[in-house]
């Protein structure tokens, strides 16, 4: 599988050290998100690969081959800065036709990218006239323009509404599906965790934590929440069942109409499973609910 | 120039001619021109004598204001867009980007230059206009050098407004009160400062420049002494490098400072 790395990287500011040695590996065909408290060096470490900040050490490599971030580079990146905000006495259109020169890209493909990124019916306008959301489409636009291999996005769901952030899924799994490269920092993990594949956890400018979504909720051993649906089944058997998961549950068992709910730590899930076939008649079904990547991403900075 | 380079350029151009300010004092130069000119005419005095000295004054008060506007924004507009690192992100060096953005810029300056004067050459009489087309590139020199000046504003600044303060307080500086300054330090200093230091002071200042050459040039060394001036200018090789100076020095300064930040 392809791969970039970022291996090393270290940069500073005025003496503060904004990355530290860090190491993040992108896969293709993978959304890669980084996630860290404000100041935690997820910008820094984009505007590294963008080549807008020179890192004092460390190199990239595309398929463990150092690369140099030079115009040919360049010329494979999309980005969409966080807040973009363009020169308001243009058009969308106008904007993306820069773009569109800029890039070598034919001018079809400007009118392409409008009406993906909703914006066709508007594309006349000027973007003074643009809501919050219209100008972060607009901003994708560019981003995706020339279908570039590698994809850094800087808090792509802000501002955007329900249309917008449809028009964003969309994108990630066109990347995805196409085996290209994507990058995306944000602080919104819930909205972004069915979206992305790999987590990498910043903090002070150094790694925390990073791998697939599962290799982290593994690594956080936060436990899982099990459902059971005893719907309509009399209170003595519910008791009963009560004793029985006890014996698995860390927590103790909330009680809800209809259905009890029970914190086990990963590895006791299948012996609860067991519990539900032994009360085939009393629990109609069973739901295991994973921690979410906001508790997984909590417990991480905690632990570190 | 790559092709970004190259489309930066362009889209430079056209967006500046198409800013309200650049327009409204564009417009005003080429209807005061203009009116210099008709002026000029209806009083039937030779160009050289009215209508040229009255336009180089206008020129230089005008000129560096619209080159001012056009270039303070170049790159702290951008930054403070959140476009600089979109921009930068392209193929294109840093460099690169900084010169399309100030030919972009010169053109749009130019275009309002070829705008002003060129309404005062329709309405002149022909040997009228003839004196004004001697006026066309050293004024457009003139703008350049403040264009310069106005990029090197727009790259040290970190926010737009900031840029907007120091290029009225440029202006002001370079354009208004110099002179009286230098007339003032001449009166304070009681004889301390020579003459000799103070015409190369008034000479160091490209609107001065532009101004003492621009009166030789149309009306003669002797208009200078008749206006009680004591200046006389440099030989073609010292004016031709103090205009160097002024056009690249500015640029150069942007450049190694562009080059070495980070982009934030």
């Amino acid at each position: 599988m392809r791969c970039i790395r970022a291996r090393g990287v270290s940069v500073s500011f005025s003496g503060l050290h904004a990355l530290d040695d860090v190491s993040v590996r992108l896969d293709a065909g993978n959304a890669t998100m980084l996630v860290g408290p404000n100041g935690a060096g997820k910008s820094t470490l984009m505007r590294v690969l963008l080549g807008l900040v020179r890192s004092e050490q460390g190199r990239i490599e595309v398929d463990d081959q150092r690369v140099s971030i030079d115009k040919t580079w360049k010329a494979e990146i999309g980005y969409l800065p966080e807040a973009v905000a363009f020169s308001e006495n243009l058009s969308g259109q106008q904007v993306l036709r820069f773009f569109a020169r800029a890039r070598g890209v034919p001018s079809r493909r400007v009118d392409e990218v409008l009406e993906l990124v909703g914006l066709a019916a508007a594309s006349g306008r000027r973007v003074r006239g643009y809501s919050r959301g219209m100008r972060q489409r607009l901003g994708l636009g560019v981003a995706i323009l020339s279908t570039p291999d590698l994809l850094i996005l800087d808090e792509p769901t802000s501002g955007l509404d329900q249309e917008g952030l449809t028009i964003l899924w969309q994108v990630l799994r066109d990347w995805r599906d196409a085996g290209r490269f994507v990058l995306v920092s944000s602080h919104d993990l819930a909205l972004m965790e069915r979206r992305i594949d790999a987590l990498c956890v910043l903090r002070s400018g150094c790694v925390v934590a990073q791998g697939s979504k599962d290799d982290l909720r593994h690594a956080a051993r936060l436990p899982h929440r099990v459902w059971f649906d005893v719907e309509g089944t009399d209170e003595d058997r519910i008791d009963v069942l009560c004793g029985a998961m006890e014996k698995w549950g860390r927590g103790r068992i909330e009680r809800l109409e209809g259905r009890l709910c029970v914190e086990v730590p990963p590895e006791s899930i299948l012996g609860l499973m067991e519990i539900q076939s032994g009360f085939a008649g009393a629990v109609r079904g069973l739901r295991v609910e994973e921690p979410t990547l906001d508790l997984v991403y909590e417990k991480l900075l905690e632990v570190a | 120039m790559n092709r970004v380079a190259r489309a930066l350029l362009v889209h430079e151009y056209l967006e500046r001619i198409r800013d309200r300010w650049v327009i409204v004092v564009s417009v005003l130069f080429a209807l005061l021109a203009s009116g210099v000119s008709l002026y000029g005419k209806s009083a039937e005095i030779d160009a050289a004598k009215l209508t040229g000295p009255s336009l180089i004054t206008l020129a230089s008060l005008v000129v560096p204001l619209v080159a001012l506007i056009l270039s303070h924004d170049a790159i702290v507009g951008e930054r403070e867009r959140n476009t600089l690192g979109l921009l930068l992100s392209l193929p294109v060096s840093r460099i690169e980007v900084l010169l399309a953005k100030l030919l972009g810029r010169a053109g749009a300056l130019a275009s309002a230059v070829f705008l002003g004067l060129g309404g005062a050459m329709i309405v002149s009489e022909p040997p009228a206009a003839q004196a004004l087309m001697k006026l066309m590139s050293p004024t457009l020199l003139l703008g350049l050098s403040f264009l310069s000046i106005g990029l090197l504003i727009s790259v040290l600044a970190r926010r737009q407004v900031t840029a907007a303060s120091i290029v009225v307080v440029v202006w002001f500086g370079l354009v208004f009160f110099y002179d009286l300054g230098l007339l003032g330090l001449l009166v304070v200093s009681d004889g301390a400062v020579s003459q000799e230091t103070i015409a190369q002071l008034v000479l160091s200042n490209p609107a001065g420049l532009y101004r003492i050459q621009m009166m030789q040039s149309f009306a003669g060394p002797e208009v200078l002494r008749d206006l009680g001036m004591s200046v006389s200018l440099p030989g073609p090789n010292a004016v031709a490098m103090i205009w160097v100076a002024w056009l690249t020095v500015p640029v150069l300064v942007s450049g190694l400072l562009m080059s070495r930040r980070q982009v934030d």
